[in-house]
Parts: structure tokens; sequence; C-alpha cells
């Protein structure tokens, strides 16, 4: 792959959908959950730097495809729990389903045979 | 990407930076607790805990920075982003932003000058505290021919606390003073107003009072206020000028107060305000009527008061006083009435007709040239819809393009509305060289912060309606339709076309309409130039002395000094003839007195009218070059004779004795007949003279009688001499003062020169409209210019086909010609349409031309013909040398 540039691009986008997805499926959280919740996920394959997720969700909300709100943890601390919005779950639904085809198309490309491509 | 929610959030996180910090901080320690309790939970030891959750946070300043990028990664950092391209974009083309940074400029500027003009002298209310309840009220004797005739003492006498409608009542008489010690004496500008004249106004002395009840005789009446100019030049702003003494026309006056800065009444420049004084009998029931135009009234009405309640209250009186009027029945046959009008509205009312026009004209200016940059930005946007269509194509968004069309037209119209005003504030200045002075209340002419706003607002307004067909362009754009298009230019739609065809037609008529106007006002400048004065104006000198003080008791000394002036001068080289006067013609005095003729019956319901009236001494008729009818002259043996004698002129003798000689006839001054002592004998009838102006349709009449039967100690002398006109000054100046040492001429100009400066209203709205008709002209010539260029430049493979097959090149540049031809036609049909409408609505500031002139029409057609051929020959020249293989080759 690239340089770590790219990779952090690719990161940012696919982060994303995965918080999207994540508080699609779980409900509101507060940030530390929600990076426990994707490391769980991803099988501690991503091994992120937690703090990246922040600028992401100042990002997603600045979009409207998510809303935070102030309240208290489950061990009565003050958290920002954020939501998912209905444009939120628009917006999950179109990536979802771009991914789908993108991942299709690539699937096609790797399973080709050298006969395909004459 | 909503672009709602970044707005909102954009703005949100303009005004919430503390909070957005604060909550940060305070969401990251969360964050950091969570982990380093859980890590703690799995046994880790709370140091160890907390540094490795630091650690696998990744910094919080990283993070803090990260998220403050984010934020500030908003809208106003993309405007500004949008802004540098646009910026780039526009200076790519400099044909394009030169051209349409001109056009916005001059037009915008133009307006800006004119608005000036209209909001200093029409719409801002004069500098009193509620100005709009003042108002003013006139005599006027329509059936004698006498329009306004002021006020007499009488009426104010009569008026003032009985007239319920008014809280206030006052008097003013505007005239000048021979002011300051002997040997430096200079003639002022002065006011004479009642004692509760600043009361009415609204305004008073800064410091010291107003004028009492007591000083309104001439006895009492030796007090002045100052004017807080005056002070400072004169008096040093002395803080304790009260109570120190200004000698004005040898008298001194005490000092009691000074008015603040910037108090201006009208248009007056007066430096010194008196009390109105009067004697006694002046304010009798039989000097109701004699006005004579000099004597103005001012008042307030109260809060609650209409001007109608104040117009029937003031009839009603008049109604009750005319019962024992002895001239009630001489004043019911003219006419009389007293009206109340709104003192602005009165003042103003013989410029705003012109005003209302070069508005007019002016923002018409502005319309052509809009329709030209809507015309430029069109074939601008449709060179780049292919580029835009496709960027779509790659993913930008429609929207995206819009915004960005959409800034590059703001910046376009903020940058030509900043150069606009620069061109207005130009325009400003050359509007005091025209004349400004001379409109009232035209000193006041400024450019302010009131007008620079105008002109943001106009620049933004202008913004939007250019960037409307612009984003109705972009946004209707087939992208699929530009990328397959042949030309380079992009899509050729027909539409398209047929309304860049339009708005060409509709800029000609538009300027057919401008230059027509123009024409008109020349034309009328020209025809009210070509009137004769009915004198000689040439090579006369005029000037104007106060017989003041205590030597000039008496009508026989003004009389003695006028026969040693006429003796003295004519033993001068040079001088032809001199002679003396009360008044002049084109000196602005138009106040008429009435004259009876003897043996003239009054047909039921005439009026007896009013004429000028002259009192002259020395070889006036000959100084200014009457010419004579029939009989004679008047000369100054003529007021030492016991007989009474007058000259009437031309006018005045057809009113009368229509069908005989006027000479031998006898008339009285006044409105009655008198003893036959009393009454003049005519022994000369001269030509007519235009009193109050070229323009001056009426024949009044004028009545020539000798200085010592209609004297006057405000003179004018007459001069007609082959000197240049500095050296004759200088004689005449001399002159006087050895005479009279105290004595001052002023207000020296030639007759040609007062001629000339009667016509400024005129003349400065003739050049103007031919200034815009000109810059109109150039607008439609580029505009002309850029229709057919991107004619040509569409039809290129056509033209290289059609010279491929053997056409002339003749032929291809008459195409053009033609298109240009037709485009022409419809805009002088319309145009001269426009033409005969603007010319019936601008009849009242016309003189002697009709709506429509057939030369004007003629002219104006040949010019545009002219300018039109001119912008297409290039255009046409370059369609007829299209190399065939060029044309053919391009994709």
């Amino acid at each position: 792959m690239g340089s770590s540039e790219d990779k952090a691009d690719v990161l940012q986008g696919t982060l994303a959908l995965m918080i999207l997805k994540t508080l699609d499926v779980l409900g509101p959280l507060h940030g530390y959950g929600m990076a426990r919740r994707i490391e769980q996920i991803s099988g501690d394959l991503l091994a992120v730097n937690q703090g990246t997720l922040y600028p992401v969700l100042l990002k997603l909300e600045q979009e409207g495809s998510i809303a935070s709100q102030w309240g208290t943890s489950e061990n009565n601390r003050r958290a920002r729990f954020y939501r998912l919005t209905r444009a939120g779950q628009k917006a999950l639904q179109a990536e979802t389903s771009d991914w789908r085809r993108t991942v299709g198309i690539m699937e096609r490309f790797f399973g080709a045979k050298a006969e395909n491509f004459r | 990407m909503s672009l709602f929610h970044r707005i909102r959030s954009s703005l949100r996180a303009l005004f919430s930076r503390r909070d957005f910090e604060a909550g940060m901080a305070e969401e990251m320690g969360f964050h950091l607790e969570q982990y380093t309790d859980e890590l703690v939970r799995s046994g880790v030891p709370r140091d160890e805990a907390a540094r490795r959750a630091r650690i696998e946070f990744g910094g919080v300043n990283t993070v803090k920075a990260d998220c403050r990028e984010t934020r500030s990664l908003d809208l106003f950092d993309e405007l500004g982003r949008e802004l540098r391209y646009a910026f780039r974009s526009l200076r790519q083309s400099p044909g394009f932003t030169v051209t349409a940074l001109l056009t916005l400029a001059l037009c915008l500027g133009a307006n800006l000058m004119i608005f000036a003009v209209l909001d200093a002298v029409l719409l801002r209310s004069l500098p009193f505290p509620v100005a709009d309840r003042l108002v003013t009220i006139f005599n006027t004797y329509p059936k004698a021919g006498v329009e306004r005739d002021g006020s007499s003492l009488t009426n104010y006498y009569e008026r003032r606390g009985n007239i319920p409608a008014f809280s206030s009542l006052s008097i003013y008489r505007f005239g000048t003073a021979i002011v300051g010690q002997p040997g430096s004496t200079v003639r002022e500008q002065i006011a004479q107003v009642s004692p509760e004249f600043f009361t009415t106004l609204g305004v008073g002395p800064a410091f010291g009072r107003a004028f009492t009840e007591a000083e309104t005789t001439f006895q009492t009446d030796h007090v002045a206020i100052l004017t807080n100019t005056y002070w400072r030049e004169h008096f040093g702003a002395d803080p304790h000028v009260i109570g120190r003494e200004v000698r004005v026309d040898s008298f001194p006056r005490t000092v009691i107060g000074v008015l603040p800065p910037g108090f201006s009444f009208l248009s007056s420049e007066a430096q010194l305000y008196l009390p109105l004084s009067s004697r006694p009998e002046d304010r009798t029931p039989a000097d109701r009527h004699s006005g004579g135009n000099v004597i103005q009234t001012v008042a307030r009405l109260k809060a609650d008061a209409t001007l109608a309640q104040a117009q029937s209250q003031i009839d009603v009186q008049n109604a009750r006083l005319e019962l024992d009027d002895p001239k009630a029945k001489m004043i019911a046959d003219a006419g009389f009435r007293s009206l109340v009008v709104p003192l602005h509205a009165d003042q103003v009312a013989a410029v705003r007709p012109v005003l209302l026009l070069l508005q007019a004209g002016v923002l018409l200016l502005l319309l052509i040239g809009v329709v030209n940059l809507v015309n430029l930005l069109l074939v601008r946007a449709n060179v780049r819809a292919k580029q835009g269509a496709l960027r779509q194509a790659l993913g930008a968004s429609r929207g995206f393009i819009v915004i960005e069309a959409l800034t590059e037209t703001t910046l376009l119209t903020l940058t030509g509305g900043l150069l606009g005003l620069a061109v207005g504030a130009a325009g400003i200045r050359l509007i005091a060289a025209l004349g400004a002075d001379r409109l009232p209340l035209g000193a006041h002419i400024l450019f302010d912060a009131r007008l620079a706003m105008v002109a943001v607002i106009a620049a933004l307004a202008l913004g939007a309606v250019l960037s409307a067909p612009i984003a109705w362009f972009n946004l209707r754009l087939d992208p699929a339709l530009a990328l397959q298009s042949e030309t380079r230019g992009g899509t050729a739609g027909h539409a398209a076309q047929t309304l860049r065809h339009c708005f060409i037609v509709a800029q000609i008529a538009l300027a057919f309409v401008l230059l027509a106007g123009a024409g008109q006002l020349g034309l009328s400048l020209k025809r009210a130039m070509a009137v004769s004065p009915g004198f000689q104006s040439d090579h006369v000198l005029s000037g104007q002395v106060s017989l003041v003080g205590n030597k000039y008791p008496s009508p026989l000394a003004g009389l003695a000094f006028g026969e040693r002036f006429v003796d003295e001068l004519d033993q001068q080289p040079g001088v032809l003839a001199a002679g003396l006067s009360t008044n002049v013609p084109f000196s602005g005095r138009t106040g008429k007195s009435a004259a009876t003729v003897e043996g003239h019956i009054l047909r039921p319901g005439e009026p007896t009218r009013g004429n000028y009236s002259y009192g002259v001494a020395g070889d006036y008729f000959r100084a200014m070059g009457f010419s004579l009818r029939e009989g004679r002259f008047l000369s100054n043996a003529d007021s030492r004779r016991k007989e009474r004698v007058c000259v009437v002129d031309e006018d005045f003798a057809r009113y009368y004795w229509p069908n005989t000689s006027a000479v031998g006839h006898r008339l009285f001054q006044g409105s009655t007949a008198g003893a036959a002592t009393e009454a003049f004998t005519v022994v000369g009838v001269v030509g007519s003279v235009k009193q109050a102006g070229l323009t001056d349709d009426t024949a009044q009449g004028a009545v020539y009688y000798p200085y010592i039967d209609r004297p006057d100690s405000n003179l004018y002398v007459i001069v007609r001499g082959s000197l240049p006109p500095a050296a004759l000054a200088r004689a005449v100046q001399k002159t006087v003062r050895g005479i009279d040492p105290e004595l001052a001429l002023n207000d020296v100009r030639s007759m040609d020169e007062r001629i000339d400066a009667s016509l400024v209203t005129r003349r400065s709205p003739a050049l103007l409209g031919g200034i815009f008709a000109g810059m109109a002209l150039l607008l439609i010539a580029v505009g002309t210019y850029g229709v057919l260029s991107y004619a040509v430049a569409q039809r290129r493979r056509e033209i290289g086909v059609r010279i491929a097959l053997g056409a002339q090149a003749s032929q291809i540049r008459g195409q053009f010609f033609t298109l240009a031809a037709r485009l022409l036609a419809g805009g002088t049909i319309i145009g001269v349409l426009g033409a005969w409408l603007t010319g019936q609505a601008m009849q009242a500031v016309l003189f002697h031309v009709p709506a429509i002139s057939p030369s004007i029409l003629a002219g104006t057609t040949l010019i545009m013909l002219a300018v039109c051929l001119v912008a297409c020959l290039l255009p046409a020249h370059r369609a007829a040398r299209i190399s065939p293989v060029e044309a053919l080759a391009i994709n």
C-alpha cells in the first residue's frame, strides 16, 4: 500500500463509517465506549490511537450525521453522548451500499484469471 | 454534506469557542479516566495505568489540535478559498474583467453622483427640528400675471398670533449691507428677520439672545446677530463679543448673539442677521398688498394641525379682512389668494423635474450596463460550461459550481462598487464645478457615509441581479450535452442566442431614448440661448451700489450721485454711455407693481395688471442698447423737470393702446388713478426686454420712470464701453469711490455674464445628458461587438465550409452586417416609441422643443447607425478572413 498518509485518509473514511454503524447497532454511546466497541469488533486488528476518534466525531457532527448531548455515564460521571440522526441513518445506508458495490467489483477482479483479460 | 448543517455549525463555532475548548477538555479527561480505571481493574497499578492510557490515547494535545483544525475547516475557510479562486479566474481573463469593472464603475458612479444631488436637495429635510412642519405663505394674483408676491408687513402683523394652526409665524427678507469700518467696508449678505424667526425655525443663537419686539423700529433696531463663521473671521471668536459694536451701513450696531456653527437658512449666505424693522405706518391695511416679493413668511405648524387647516384659516382671515380693504375689488379681480405650502417643497419646486429627469437618465444608463454585463457573464458561463460539465462528471456537486459562479459575480460587483464610489466622488466635484451652488440647498452636496452605504447596497443588489441568470444557467445545464458539444465554446442553444439578441435590441432602444433625450435637452438649451434678450448685451458692464448712510437722506441726493457718476464716466475714454437703474434684466428680482392707465376702463373681472417698473437715470437706454420704437428715451433732465414723463415698452403699449400710438397717453403709479398733477405722460416706447429670464414668455410689460419718481437706494450702474471688461470695471469702481469713498461697487459683471449665468439650470442638465448618452453609446458599442464576435466564433465551422465552397469575403461580411442591421432596426423602432414617451414627460423641462422632433430622431438614428457599424466592423472582417482549414479542423 502507499505511505502512511494514505493509510490515515483511508482510515478516516472507514472510521466514520464504523462509528455510524456502531451507533446504529448499539444506540447512543460516549466517545470512550465507541472506541472500545470498535476495537472489539475489528478484532484488535485496528490498533488505532483512540484519540483519532474525536476529530472524526467532530466532522460527523458538523455534517449533521450524528448529534451530541451531555449526560451521565454508568459510573455517574459527566460525559458527551453521541447518537445517529436521521440524516446519518441515510448516509449510513448510502455508504454501505457503495462499499458493498466496490467490494463486489474488486472481488470480480481478484477472481479473474488471465483468460478473462484477453 | 448538508449546507444548512455546515452553516449552522460554523455559526455555532464562531460564538462558542470557550465552550468548545472546555467541552473538549472534559470529554478527553473522561475518556482517559475511564481507560485508566479499566486498566486498574485488570490489575495494572494506577500510575502505570495512567501512563499507558495516555500513550494509547495518542497525545491529548495533538488530538485537541486536530479537533480545532477540523472545526475551522468550515464555511469561512472555504469562503476564503472560493474568493481566491474567483480572483484568479478573473485575473486570467483580463478583457472580460476590465470591461465588466469599467462598466460597473462608470454606471454606478454616475448614479451615485446624481443621487448625491438628489439626496441633498430633495430628500434630506431642512436642518431644523421637525422641519416638515415648516411652511411658507405667499400672496398670488394669478389673473394680474403676478404669480408670487411674497408677503407684506401688514400680513405679518395681522396674522401672527391669530392663526391657531401655527405655533409660530415670522417673516424674513434677504439683502445686502455695507459692513465694516470706513475705509475697509465690504458688502455682505444679510438677512432681516422678525423677532420670533429663530423660535419658528427651532434653532436659536448659541449664546446671547434673539431679537425682541421692541427692536423692530428704525430707532431701536441697532442690534445684530452674527453667524458663527463671521464671528470667527471678524471677531476672532471672541467669547466676550456680546456688547461689541459692528458697523452696518455706516450705523453702529450692538452684537447681541452668535448663531451655532453650521446654521444655514435655505440657500442664504447671510453673514449677519438684523431685525426686520419698519414704521407703524407701513403696517396698515393700505399696505397689505404691496409686498413686491421682497418679504417672505416662514411659519411652523402645530404638531396636530394640518396644511389644509392652516390654508382654510388663512383664507377665512383674508375674506374677513377684504370686507374693509380699500382695494377689495382690485384684488378680487386679480384672483388674489394667500397660499400655504411646505417650505422645503416650495424651495426645490423649480429644480425637482430636472433632478428627477437626470436620475431617470442615469438609471437608464445603469440598466444598459447591467444588460451588457448579463450578456458578458452568460457568454462566459457558456464558455466554461464544458469545463464545468467535466468537473461535475468527476464528482463536483452542481451546487458547488453554482456557488463558484456566484462568488465570482459578487466579487466582481463589490469591486466594481468600490470603483464606482471613487467615480461618484469625482463626479460630485464635477457637479460642483457645473454650478451646483446655484441649486437651492445645493451647497450641501456631500460625499458622506450615507452615500457610501447606498453604494454598497446597490453593489450587493446588482450582484444578486447578475447572479440570478448565471445560477439559472448553470443549474439548468445538462452536463452530458455540454460534454458532447462540438464547438470549443460549449452549447449553442437557440434560446440562449435569441435571448442575447433580445438583450442587444433592448439596449439599443434604451440608448436611443437616452441619446434622444440628451439631444432634446441640448436643442432646448440652444433655442433658449437663441432668444434675444431685447437689448444689446455685449460690451455692457453692470454693477450694484447701495446709497447708504446719512449722505443720502433723500432721492435728490441719489439723483445728484447719479448725475455726477454719469458726467465723470462720460469723460473717460472708451466709455460710450452710462446710466443707472433700480433694476436690470436678469438680476433675479422679478417684483412687479401696478400702473393705472388714464382712460382705460377695466372690463368686469379684468384685473389691474402687474408690470415691471424701473426708475432710471443717465443714459440707461443707450447704455443697455434698447431699441426705440416711438418717441424718445428718458434722460437726466427728466428728473429735474416739473412735468412727469415716462417711457413704456411695446408689450405695455400693445396691451393698453393696441390701435393707437402710446405716446401722449397718461398713466398713474399704483392701482388707482390720482390727481391730474400725478399723471405721467408717455413720451416714448422701447423694445421689450426679458426681465426674468430668456425663457420667460409672458409679455408682462414694463414702465420706465425718471429716477426721482421711483427712487431706491439700491442701484444698478450700467456702462457700455469699448474697453476690455477688466479695465472698464476698474474705471467704474474708481469713479464710484471718487465720488464717495464709503460706497462699494459689487456684483460687477457684464450683461453677457448675467445671461450666461441664468442659463446654468439648462446648460448643466444638457451637459450631463450628453455625457450619459456618450457613455451609453460606448456600452452599446462594446455590447454589439461582443454579441457579434460571439456569433462569429459560434459559426466558425459553418463559415469555414462556406468559404471553402467559394463564398466571397463580402458575402460573409454582409451576413454579419445584416445581423447587426436587424438588431439595430429592432432597437430603433422601440427606441423611437420610447423617445416619444420621454419627450412628453420632459415637456416641463424643455423650452420650445416638441415631444417628437424629426431632426433629433434622425440625428440619433444616424449616430446609433455609425456606432453599430463601427462595432461590427471588426467581427465581420474577422469572419471573412477565417481560414477554412483552421475552421474545419476544430474539434
